[in-house]
Parts: C-alpha cells; structure tokens; sequence
C-alpha cells in the first residue's frame, strides 16, 4: 500500500530525533499520557468495528508532494526545540491511539446511527455504498476532522521570536521552524477544505468552519496567555473551563458527529442526540486527563494552571488561594490535600459520561454503539494507572 | 490563453503588440517572420476570438505561405466609448457597494474575546484599498447585466466580494509570518505585535469566518470554486519555497506561482459571481479569464514596482523580493541578458552584495521594460475577454480596471 511505503519512509526520516531533544521544546500539549489498559482495548475493539485501522487516516496527504518536502525541511530542524519536531513525530507515531480518536468516534457514531431508510430525497446516495455500515463521505468526514486537530497543533506550535531564551537556540532555527510550522498546518486546513467542499453539503461545511473558528479561538481566551500556556485569571469560575474545552475540543467533536448524521441525512432529533454526545464524551476526555497529574506524579504537569481541579479550588477557596508562582509540585501537593476538590471533579467526569450515554439511548443497539459506550466507561473509569 | 502568448517567441510577441497598437492588419506586415510564428500567431488569434460563443468584436487572420485565410482588420476598441468619463468610473460605480463593506465584513468576524476581536479586525481598518471586491463586484454587475439586462447586484454576489477580501487579509497575515514583515500597510504588523503564534492563528479565524459565509451562501459549486482559492495559496506558497534549476522552466514556474498567489483569488471570485449570476458556463469562463489575467498583469506590475519604487510610496520596503530571495519577472528577463544572474538566482540571493548587485543589472537590463510590455499583454487580454460580454457601463469600468493596473505606482 503506498501509503504505509511513504510512512515508513518519513517515519525512517525522523525515526532519529531523540525525545530528549524536544524535551525542552515549548510546547504544552502532553502527548505521552499514559493511558489505561481498558481504555486501549476499548479503542482497538472500536477499530475493528470500522473497518480498518484508524492510524492511517490522515496520512494519505502525505502522499502530497508538499508534505513531502515539509518532511524534508522538518529534518533540517532536528537538534533544535521548535515544537514542530514533537508534533511531527507524535504525528507519525505508530500505535498512539491517542491521535486518531476523534475519528475513530465519528466514524462509530456513523455506524451507530446506521442507514438513512425514509427521506431519501435530500441525499442521494446512490454512487455511494456503505462499507462496514459506514457511507464514504462519513469516512472522508473523519478524515477532515483529524486533519483539522493536526493542523491546530501544529499551527498552535508556532514559536514567538521576540520571547525567546537562551535555551531555545538560534532564532534563525526557530524562524525557519515556524515557516514550515506554518506552511504545513496551512497545507493540512486547506486540504480540510477542499475535502470539505468535496462532500457537496454546505451545512457541513458550516458546522465544521465553525468548529474550525472555535478551536482559533480557544487561544484568545483569558486561560492563555501569548505563548500558549495555561494561565489563571483571577475571578475564575468552573463554567470558563467548559467554555475553553469546548471551544478546544469540543466543538470539534460535537459538530463532526453532528455533520456525519447530516450527510446520512438523519433527522434533526438525531443530529442533536450526536452532537451532545460529541460535547459530552469531549468534557470527559479533557476532564480525565486534567485528573492525571494529580494521581500520577510522574505525568508531565504542564498547563496545570488551566486545569479542571485547580479552576475549581480557585473557585471555590477564592483568587488568592492558589499561587500561580509556586512551582507545580506544590499546587499538585495542595490540591490534593483537599480531597473533596479531586473528588467533584471525578465526580463531574461521571456525569459527563452519564449523559454521553444517554444520548446514545435513542441509537439502536448495535456493535458501534457498545463500542462507544465503552469508550465512555474507560474515560470515566478512574482505577489507579499503570505507567 | 496567456500560456499560449508566452511559449511564442520574443519576435512574435513583439509583433502582436505591434499590430495590437497600430491596429494593423497583420497581413501587412513586412518582416522576416517565419512561416511558424505566423502560424502561432493566426492560431492564437483565431482561438482567442471565436473562443466564445458570442460573435465577437475582434476577428483577425493571417495570410501566411500556404494558409487559407485572408488578412482582416483587426478591430480594437470603438471609438463611440469614452473610457474617462466618471460615469465609468470602476471605483464609483460600485461606491454604495463598498461603502460600509468593511463594516459588514466585521460584523461577520464573530469573535467574542475582545483581543481576537482587535487582532481579527486590524486590517479592515479603511485603510486597504479594496480593490478585489470593486472588481469583483464590477464583474457581478456586468455578468448580471449580460444575462438579464438588468442592473443589480445579488447579495450572494457582495459577499463573494466580502469573502474574497477576508481571504485575501488572513493570507497576508500569515504571509507577514513568513516573510518576518514588520509593518503593512503603514502600521506594525499583527506578528510585531501580538507575536507570530496569534498572528497565524488569527489568520486561520478569519479565514474559518469567511467559509461559515460562504457556507451560508448555500450553493455547492460556488463552495467548490472558491475553496479551489484557498488551495491555490498554499501551493503557490510551496511553489516559492522550491526552485527549478532549468532556466526555460523558470519562468513558466514563476507565472504558475504569480496565478496560484495573486491571480487565482480573483479568476475563481469572478467565476463565483458569475455562477450566482445564473450564467452560462461560457460567461462563467470568461470571468475566470478576466481575472486570470488582470490579477497576472496586477502581480507583474507588483514585481516591477519592487524595482522601481521607493519605501514611502509603497507602504512597505522595496527589493524586498530580491531580499526573500525570490526571482521575480524583471530578474528572470534581465538574466537573459546578464547569464552571470542566474547563479545567483540559484542561491537565492544569499552571498554578500547579491541584492545590489542584481538591482544593478536589472536598471541595466530591459527587464523591468520588458515585464511592463508582458503585463500590458495580460490587460489586453483581460479586455479581448470582457468584448465578450453585452456592453455595459460596467463592462466599460472593467477595462479601465484593466488599464488601472497598468498604471498604479502603489
């Protein structure tokens, strides 16, 4: 398959880039969470149901000419901190179910959704068939919707000049990383949209740009600052940090299962059904991962300013109880000294799941539908971590 | 079209332009040509103007040894028009239109966090020149004029004008990332102030705002033409990171890079308006030709200024193409001339006193006159288009459009 020939290929490339190199890069997306072992089975049980391995989906742009030579220019970045390098080879790191959830989840809850059988007359299905009980422009629409989070991070990886320390390297390193950064998340947004005008539905195309703005504008919000990391306002409720993982991450998913019901034509009422779930499962996931640093010391702590416990303990201890100067060991520390704030957020986490689920009630029983159940469980789960 | 007039040879160009200008018969002409550039020619001319269905304004043959056509004139424009009344104007005819367009564009710009809202908003201060969405609403007045008679123009069709502004906008601001450009447009750019990180994610905003819009316009095909835009851009962008070592292919490398950057945005918007027009698919040709080519003549023009213009006419430093190592028209001819530049085209300007020393031999060179001739050319063309269509005081404005760019120093 020519796409696993360009992927070894590629991967080969960066196969030599040591982790330790982008250590230090300035980068707060965490991208080694460990994940439980009921959560990685849920997700290869899922895989299976859809038909075919969800690692791949996005790497059929790099086929492209122009990814081609971004491959060739992000080598010319090894030895230097510019995020990219983490991103990439995150990117093309077999096995990471991490990465590729998102589709895998619209492309189960296409399945579960099952076929459009009254109201044909506003989709014309005929050129298409379904393989695996999933309808072609579903798959293309994961698709998209993998290439979109990519090009975020990427995009989101984007290194200001004038904020550089001594430990970054050389600015000519960086402003070269940032034009590639650029070059490539613009490649992978266009290809979103041609892709996206491709599936011949403008409410699609809607909903997803949408979400497309959403996730821009979750680095505007006063939970980040310039460069990108988590920062604690004063005056901060809970209700910024649903606002700031929807905007994140939950636009995204919601609207992507919402549009993957449109282009089977499904009804309103399903539509809204798939797009809560989207929203819920969205708040879970964030929510579970917020909740790692603080039962695992050994997690990579950074964007813990923005997290769900301590927006919560600043809530309610009030501005001045945490001190955002303070190094992370010692807010961790503090926080969990107070059992009751890591309890409410586990707690918040179950519910977000409770109502994941129930919006799934009105889909049939089927496979994809147990599979996404269980997705849930293994996100609301909280068993002790085996690293 | 402009791809056949560029792989004719200099002579033949030459000779079209003569004949272009002194409105003379080809067949006329005594000159050493040869039997194959007159047989290019006559094909050119002949595809050119009975490429349209409509009978068109110009018709011209060749006599050449051994072809069967009879020497016509070639007829330019008529003289009834007058081309510098206000009444065309392409500016004022759409002022209503523009007036405020600015506006609307910000109120399509939803952003609810107040320093999204001052990043996304910064360039649509008034102070652009807004000439895409004059031009493109010109086209949409005289494609709607062409088919009905009647003299509107659709709100679907504005916003195709909005949209492509919003484009044109998120790209420079990413453009300004890649080129670390410290100011546009008279003030610092969005990188120098709010840094690099939020200037291109900004720019995904607005360009995310754009598609919700035209999204909303809820025609398919129009969704697909003007995503074909936004694909153009990027690759364009990519086109300028490689280099071809050929020298034939350099220049054809350059022209598909100048349409992918600058022109597709607005061929692809002129065919928009003209498909929400309800025109036929050959109208809907003939705008995408039109602003082929004016917005090849507009880059070429561009190019040239670089050489010719100075900092504060501008808005923004001079040779600064020469100083991103890009080889742009006027290089690319005067490296005909002086072989010596095409080594340092090659190394992209990198070696001390490059940037100098090429801005030297271009003065020296035809480049800059020559580039100058071949965007006259792309005019000329955008104009054999728009004869196409029933005439209009818009149609008229197009091609003072065409002239205009010709004539900008900014």
């Amino acid at each position: 398959m020519q796409v696993r020939k360009t992927f070894i290929g590629i991967s080969r490339l960066l196969s030599y880039i040591r982790v330790a190199h982008t250590q230090n890069a300035r980068c707060f997306v965490s991208w080694n969470q460990p994940k439980t072992s009921d959560w990685k089975k849920a997700v290869s049980e899922a895989e299976k149901i859809v038909g075919y391995p969800t690692s791949f989906m996005s790497l059929r742009c790099l086929l492209s000419d122009e990814l081609a030579n971004v491959a060739l220019q992000v080598r010319k970045l090894v030895g230097t901190k510019h995020p990219l390098l983490k991103t990439a080879r995150g990117f093309l790191d077999n096995g990471k179910h991490s990465l590729q959830t998102r589709g895998l989840m619209i492309l189960l809850i296409s399945k579960a959704a099952g076929a459009k059988s009254e109201n044909m007359e506003n989709v014309d299905h005929s050129a298409d068939e379904m393989v695996s009980g999933i309808y072609p422009s579903q798959r293309q629409l994961a698709e998209i919707t993998e290439m979109i989070n990519t090009a975020n991070l990427v995009h989101r990886g984007v290194v200001n000049l004038d904020t550089l320390k001594d430990t970054d390297g050389s600015l000519k390193d960086m402003e070269f990383g940032n034009k590639i950064a650029v070059l490539s998340g613009d490649f992978l947004l266009t290809s979103a949209s041609t892709g996206l005008a491709e599936l011949r539905n403008t409410k699609v195309v809607e909903l997803v740009s949408m979400a497309i703005g959403d996730m821009m504008s979750a680095e505007f919000t006063s939970l980040r600052d310039r460069n990108g990391q988590g920062v604690l306002p004063e005056g901060v409720t809970f209700s910024c940090w649903e606002r700031q993982t929807f905007l994140q991450s939950g636009s995204l998913l919601s609207r992507g299962c919402r549009s993957a019901m449109e282009l089977a034509g499904h009804n309103e009422q399903v539509q809204m059904a798939a797009e809560e779930f989207g929203k819920n499962i969205a708040y879970a996931r964030q929510m579970n991962e917020d909740l790692l640093p603080f039962a695992n010391l050994g997690v990579d702590p950074n964007g813990i300013l923005s997290s769900a416990p301590v927006i919560r303990y600043a809530e309610v201890h009030g501005p001045q109880s945490i001190d955002t100067f303070s190094g992370h060991e010692k807010i961790i520390a503090t926080i969990i000294r107070d059992n009751e704030t890591i309890e409410w957020c586990k707690e918040k986490c179950r519910d977000y799941g409770r109502k994941a689920i129930t919006a799934l009630d009105s889909f049939e029983p089927s496979e994809a539908k147990s599979a996404l159940v269980n997705i849930v469980q293994a996100t609301t789960a909280f068993k002790p971590v085996k690293s | 079209m402009a791809t056949t007039v560029l792989s004719m040879s200099g002579t033949s160009i030459k000779m079209l332009n003569y004949c272009l200008k002194n409105d003379v018969c080809v067949h006329g002409m005594k000159t050493g040509f040869t039997g194959a550039s007159l047989r290019r020619l006559s094909m050119y001319l002949k595809h050119s103007c009975h490429k349209t269905k409509k009978e068109s304004l110009c018709t011209a043959k060749v006599r050449s040894h051994g072809l069967p056509y009879l020497g016509q004139r070639f007829k330019g424009r008529q003289a009834e028009k007058d081309l510098n009344s206000p009444s065309t104007h392409p500016y004022t005819l759409v002022e209503n239109h523009l007036n405020g367009i600015t506006c609307r564009i910000k109120q399509d710009l939803k952003a609810i966090d107040h320093e999204l809202l001052h990043v996304s908003e910064y360039y649509f201060d008034g102070q652009g020149k807004l000439f895409r969405p004059m031009l493109i609403m010109l086209m949409a007045k005289a494609a709607n004029f062409h088919e009905t008679q009647m003299d509107r123009l659709l709100a679907s069709q504005e916003k195709i004008a909005m949209i492509a502004e919003m484009i044109h906008t998120a790209s420079l601001m990413h453009d300004d990332v890649i080129d670390a450009a410290d100011s546009r447009r008279g003030k610092p750019s969005i990188n120098q102030v709010w840094g690099q990180r939020k200037a291109i994610i900004g720019g995904d905003f607005v360009m995310a705002m754009a598609s919700i819009e035209l999204a909303r316009i809820r025609n398919e095909d129009v969704v697909s033409v003007v995503a074909q835009i936004t694909e153009d851009l990027v690759r364009g962008e990519f086109m300028q990171l490689g280099s071809k070592e050929r020298e034939e292919e350099r220049f054809t490398h350059y022209l598909n890079k100048s349409f992918k950057k600058t022109a597709s945005l607005l061929a692809n918007s002129c065919k928009a308006v003209a498909i929400l027009g309800q025109c036929d698919e050959g109208v809907a040709e003939v705008a995408f030709e039109y602003g082929k080519n004016i917005g090849i003549s507009f880059q070429l023009i561009d190019d040239l200024l670089d050489f010719t213009s100075c900092d504060h006419v501008m808005g923004k430093p001079t040779a600064a193409d020469l100083k991103l190592g890009l080889a742009t028209a006027p290089v690319l001819f005067a490296a005909k001339k002086y072989p010596e530049l095409n080594a340092m085209i090659m190394r992209r300007f990198t070696e001390e006193g490059d940037v100098e020393t090429a801005r030297q031999l271009v003065a020296k060179s035809d480049g800059v006159a020559e580039t100058r001739e071949l965007a006259q050319n792309h005019s000329r063309e955008a104009v054999r288009q728009i004869h196409t269509l029933t005439n209009s005081k818009y149609t008229t404005a197009l091609e003072r459009v065409a002239d205009m760019v010709l004539s900008r120093n900014k």
